[in-house]
């Protein structure tokens, strides 16, 4: 997986093109992971007031 | 405080608390939607689904820029900003909370003023992401055609349009992260009142009373 887009211009010099579209499932994967970890702690963990 | 100072205090709270003015819905829900709409037409194409996005998306991009420049002139000057300042007591709010959710005390953390120091840093985390978004965003129309001006991709170097594409890309991608969290907490239970007085604008007397400390959020401001 890479992180960044690249290419290369007339002169061969690599150049950022952008982020890599292979990350929005890495931060999709994130929110939903977060989400689910979240609601697993309120749920069986946290301390009730 | 006395029971008489209390009692007082109390009567003063009236059966609804406004917590956010009509106009700071509207904005609100414009941000939310030309977000929304930015995020769709930027990666929809990406995933297969394939349709003119350029115009719809700079056309948004444009409306968000409005929407910040609204909040940012009139949060300062019209607003609290001592409402969503971190300060040395949120430093010590986070450090009970911590304590509290470890069980290493039995002590509930003190009631919040108007925004909890969640809600203070996830605001600080969109204005540093969508402030990102909106300058690479704006510079980034520099190279293209429209109704004010004629496109000059040669504005900047190979390398600095780079770097710019990585930024609103990187910011776009955070955003994604960042929605599903806001989604999902202004869903929760305990959080309803929140979503409701984002599209009705108040919460109870209750609601102000159990969730917040009125020595520091003090109504009107």
């Amino acid at each position: 997986m890479e992180i960044f887009r690249v290419s290369r211009d007339v002169y061969g010099r690599e150049v950022l093109e952008g982020m890599s579209w292979d990350l929005l499932g890495v931060f999709f994967a994130a929110g939903v992971a977060f989400v689910c970890l979240h609601a697993l702690y309120r749920w069986l963990l946290a301390p009730k007031r | 405080m006395s029971s008489t100072t209390t009692a007082g205090a109390a009567e003063r709270v009236p059966p609804r608390v406004e917590r956010h003015a009509l106009i700071d819905r509207i904005f609100h829900w414009v941000t939310a939607a030309t977000v929304l709409t930015l995020l769709a037409t930027a990666f929809l194409p990406i995933l297969g689904i394939q349709f003119g996005w350029v115009t719809p998306h700079w056309i948004a991009g444009f409306v968000l820029i409005a929407a910040i420049l609204f909040h940012v002139i009139r949060a300062p000057l019209m607003q609290s900003l001592r409402s969503m300042w971190i300060g040395a007591a949120d430093v010590r709010d986070l450090l009970s909370i911590a304590r509290w959710n470890l069980r290493l005390t039995g002590t509930p953390p003190r009631k919040p003023g108007k925004y909890s120091l969640a809600q203070k840093l996830i605001h600080h985390l969109f204005a540093v992401v969508l402030l990102t978004a909106a300058v690479t965003g704006g510079l980034m129309m520099v190279r293209m055609d429209t109704p004010w001006w004629q496109r000059n991709p040669y504005w900047l170097t190979n390398s600095t349009w780079g770097i710019v594409y990585v930024l609103h890309g990187l910011a776009a991608l955070i955003l994604v992260t960042m929605i599903i969290a806001h989604i999902y907490f202004a869903l929760r239970p305990e959080k309803l009142l929140f979503m409701r007085s984002m599209i009705r604008g108040w919460i109870t007397r209750e609601e102000y009373e159990r969730h917040h400390d009125p020595d520091r959020w003090r109504l009107g401001e």
